[in-house]
């Protein structure tokens, strides 16, 4: 089949019109021995066969049939029902990045309140529309610090507590400008050198809350899932000067990895160094106001190899997605949400650590997710686990080959007490 | 202006509902160090934000609603059976970081578009891990980066990049550390060929390149092209922007290109969002094969596995898989043509540009006159009238209005793309639209300056908004 609307009839009208004998002609630029020959047999699917094709790849996947505790950067929510209801809308879906502002006034209007909601989530002055994911939103938090350093060879630190997913991407995209990345323990208070800008998550890959060190100079840059500023001191109020994450646990499916979205937010001096659209208000001829894509001088269409990214399609459905869901929750339901993963996954934390052989990873707190040193190897709680239905957590050893006997576990609001209480039953027997 | 979304809050209101608590674990809670004071969002009931929303919506149009011509976005309907389909939860619900053996069926998904996007291109593997086209960009020239250096050439530091490109062309090699060298455009819309000779040198690691480029005028010379700048060690990038035309009609891997990414938002047909999610695959030729990003998937047996490490790789890009989410659609989408179909839609894009160039021929200068591929470039004569008025003044005839100022070569230009999927209906009601337009231009002049008249705001001050930048409400 084919979404294509003029059939022969038209056809041969418009090559008339156009004057020429056939459609070959058209391609009298392409030189001979590139021309592919037309096709002769529709080797295509009608709609209902495309349909059950594509049913049939879903259910190869037999992930669905366990009950879940993965985590790592993608987490398990309730996705509210009105989400779809909006994103599904022609006007937003179908869509096109905003040039024409005077007929794009609601698409401008829905970024403009996304970039409020998510730094009022982050308590920080400014945001931009969004870039691809969390990891390339660390990325390009890291560039936007060595654009702001004096020195001539800047440097970056990271944490030892950084994803280590997103951290190949920030070295993808430090690489090609030859910037130095040094790496710092989550226990470091201070750090001695001088940087163009530090990065740290908390909570971090494993589960833990971690914290800013003390800087001579630089920027501060956290990393953080959204869904804890419901609950937690915000980036803004804790001196971090960008503020970025990835915004799945706020209304966005799983979809094996994507589409995601990157948020980032930061304190005013930062504005223009900024990557990516960004919605502003003004006001039209009448003195009305409106909105528009603004600070276009920083972008890649006017600016070239100039630019402060290359970005330019980003993830704006997604940041709708994300909007809708932090407004339907409002700041007492974001709380309670935030407060029901934190107390689901302590109660699960808690019970797992009266079990003989299980073993603390880390001293401090955390959220929604922690790491847990097993009585046996993953490889083989996971056996044990996956016979009961339940696919118990992430094996660290996937990205730290000595960690064999800890499990990263990610508890959400989906898992209630029965379910809490299955696992630990399994956990008792390993 | 409506009102914002935090200027509708009524103290005590809520849409969300949660699972109830339970007492074994009611007091667990953060220490009080830890928590954040209030937190500035409206409340709202699930009705007003409905309304609101829709609302919105109304003051908004994509493709569901009119033709939007933008010239190099190749906006075409977004069928919904690609949406129904990623809905379906064994592809929503599946986590990125699931075992191999538990999502063979997204792995295998992976698997087989690679093959497909890998024969429609000529090319001989991939990634779909880049998030969009400008992405995609990055990680073609990086690839091309790490293999000049896998031979020890490490003097190769300068990009070529013609003067009509895409912004994110110069932007892409200046983020991977190259500096740029911009080639000209010959009289005929062709690159040129003495300006590329001269620039091409031992420092040079590459040419990128669009074909059809930005004037929708394919290159008569691209073989040649291909050969000068691999006879002097460069490699080739195709920007695939503009691959829409050339579906089952020519293919870059046979043109000489190395290494290109294909926008799927654009030529595959996955709802462009009002900016994204895109997603923007890799493919490329063997010799640039062990350098594509992780993760990948690899079929052994009959099982498919994925390789999130390779030392040979530039390593990652994204945070997982990319926007698996997107590449389902773009996939579903290739196999419902068949090569059959995705002929057609080639056939069908560059029928319809040709058409309307045709048409505005009388109406607007069009200084590329050769027949076209699947856009073209129109100027405004040179006046008062400038073609942003134009532009605004096609809004208020129910059209989104095409490219303007770009190619940055073209002044007072338009670029137009009318995609397949338009009705040649759409594009006669398009071209009287022009016609009543370019007559307004002579008899009411005023009436097209300062246009829009019947869009929800008037006009919008752009310098204002720059200067003076608000970039959220304040208003608690």
């Amino acid at each position: 089949m084919d979404f294509v609307s003029n059939k022969a009839r038209q056809q041969i009208e418009m090559l008339a019109d156009i004057g020429v004998g056939s459609f070959e002609e058209l391609l009298s630029s392409i030189p001979k021995q590139l021309l592919k020959p037309a096709p002769k047999i529709d080797d295509g699917l009608s709609e209902a066969e495309g349909f059950a094709f594509m049913e049939k790849i879903a259910d190869q996947n037999g992930y669905l049939s366990l009950d879940s505790y993965l985590g790592a950067g993608a987490y398990s929510h309730h996705i509210p029902a009105i989400v779809g209801a909006i994103t599904s809308r022609s006007e937003f879906m179908t869509a096109y990045t905003p040039y024409q502002a005077e007929a794009s006034q609601g698409l401008l209007q829905v970024l403009f309140e996304y970039q409020t909601a998510i730094c009022r989530l982050t308590g920080m002055d400014a945001a931009n529309a969004s870039v691809y994911d969390g990891a390339s939103a660390c990325a390009e938090a890291c560039l936007m610090a060595v654009r702001s350093a004096s020195s001539a060879s800047p440097k970056i630190a990271l944490s030892s507590g950084l994803h280590p997913l997103y951290r190949r991407v920030v070295e993808q995209y430090l690489i090609g400008n030859a910037i130095e990345i040094d790496t710092f323990g989550p226990d470091v208070q201070e750090l001695k050198d001088d940087y163009a800008g530090v990065l740290v998550q908390s909570p971090n890959f494993f589960g833990s809350l971690e914290r800013l060190p003390k800087l001579n100079s630089g920027v501060k840059i956290l990393c953080g899932n959204p869904l804890s500023y419901g609950l937690y001191t915000p980036p803004g109020d804790k001196g971090a000067d960008i503020a970025v994450g990835d915004l799945q646990p706020l209304g966005l499916p799983l979809s094996f990895g994507g589409p995601y979205a990157g948020y980032m937010a930061c304190k005013e001096s930062f504005i223009r160094k900024l990557p990516g659209r960004i919605a502003g208000k003004t006001v039209d001829a009448e003195g009305k106001p409106g909105f528009v894509l603004t600070l276009q001088a920083r972008e890649q269409h006017i600016r070239r190899e100039k630019a402060t990214s290359n970005i330019c399609t980003n993830q704006a459905l997604s940041t709708l997605a994300s909007l809708v869901t932090i407004l339907w929750y409002g700041p007492e339901g974001l709380k309670n949400l935030a407060l029901t993963n934190y107390r689901r996954a302590h109660y699960l934390y808690k019970a797992l650590l009266k079990l003989p052989g299980f073993r603390p990873f880390s001293k401090g707190d955390f959220f929604n997710e922690f790491t847990v040193e097993l009585p046996c190897s993953a490889e083989e709680a996971l056996e044990k686990f996956r016979n009961e239905g339940i696919e118990p957590g992430l094996p660290l050893s996937r990205f730290y080959p000595e960690m064999k006997r800890h499990l990263l576990v990610a508890v959400t609001e989906l898992k209630d007490k029965n379910k809490l209480d299955l696992y630990i039953e399994i956990a008792r027997k390993l | 202006m409506s009102e914002t979304i935090f200027q509708k809050s009524q103290i005590g209101q809520h849409a969300y509902s949660l699972p109830k608590e339970d007492s074994a674990w009611m007091d667990e809670m953060p220490s009080k160090e830890e928590l954040r004071s209030m937190l500035p969002l409206p409340e709202i009931s699930e009705l007003d934000l409905m309304r609101h929303f829709i609302g919105l919506s109304r003051r908004s149009i994509g493709i569901d609603n009119c033709l939007i011509p933008l010239g190099s976005c190749t906006m075409k309907y977004n069928p919904r059976i690609n949406e129904l389909c990623a809905q379906l939860a064994g592809f929503a619900k599946t986590h990125p970081l699931a075992e191999d053996t538990l999502v063979q069926g997204n792995l295998s998904l992976i698997y087989s578009f690679i093959q497909i996007l890998s024969e429609i291109t000529g090319m001989e593997g991939g990634t779909l891990v880049p998030n969009a086209g400008a992405q995609g960009e990055f990680v073609g020239v990086r690839m091309i980066d790490a293999y000049h250096k896998a031979k020890g050439d490490l003097k190769r530091k300068e990009f070529l990049i013609p003067d009509s490109a895409h912004g994110t062309n110069p932007a892409t090699a200046a983020l991977a550390g190259f500096s740029i060298r911009s080639i000209k455009t010959n009289p005929e819309g062709d690159l040129d060929l003495e300006s590329l000779q001269s620039a091409l040198s031992e420092r040079v690691a590459g040419l990128m390149l669009t074909n059809p480029n930005t004037l929708g005028l394919f290159s008569k010379q691209i073989l040649t092209i291909a050969s000068l700048v691999h006879e002097a060690g460069g490699l080739l990038y195709y920007d695939g922007a503009n691959l829409n035309p050339i579906l089952e009609i020519a293919r870059p891997g046979e043109m000489g290109f190395d290494v290109m990414h294909i926008n799927l938002h654009k030529t595959f047909s996955t709802p462009h969002g009002g900016g994204g999610p895109g997603s923007g695959p890799v493919l490329c030729n063997a010799k640039l094969k062990p350098f594509l990003p992780v993760p990948r998937v690899e079929k052994k047996g009959s099982q498919f596995i994925t390789v999130w490490n390779d030392t040979s790789s530039i390593g990652g890009i994204a945070s997982f898989y990319g926007n698996f989410g997107i590449y389902l659609r773009a996939y579903l989408y290739a196999i419902l043509h068949g090569k059959f179909g995705l002929r057609k839609i080639a056939e069908q894009s560059i029928l319809n540009a040709n058409y309307l160039k045709c048409k505005l021929k009388t109406l607007l200068k069009i200084p590329y006159p050769q027949p076209c591929m699947h856009e073209f470039v129109a100027q405004v004569e040179e006046g008062s009238i400038r073609a942003a008025d134009i532009a605004k003044r096609i809004l208020d005839y129910g059209f989104y209005a095409p490219t303007v100022y770009f190619p940055l070569i073209v002044k007072e230009g338009f670029l137009i793309e009318p995609a397949e999927s338009e009705s040649k209906r759409t594009l006669d009601q398009f071209i009287e639209a022009l016609r009543q337009i370019m007559e307004e231009v002579k008899t009411s002049p005023e009436t097209v300056k300062t246009a829009p008249h019947h869009m929800p705001v008037k006009r919008l001050d752009e310098t204002r908004a720059a200067k003076e930048p608000i970039l959220v409400e304040k208003n608690i």
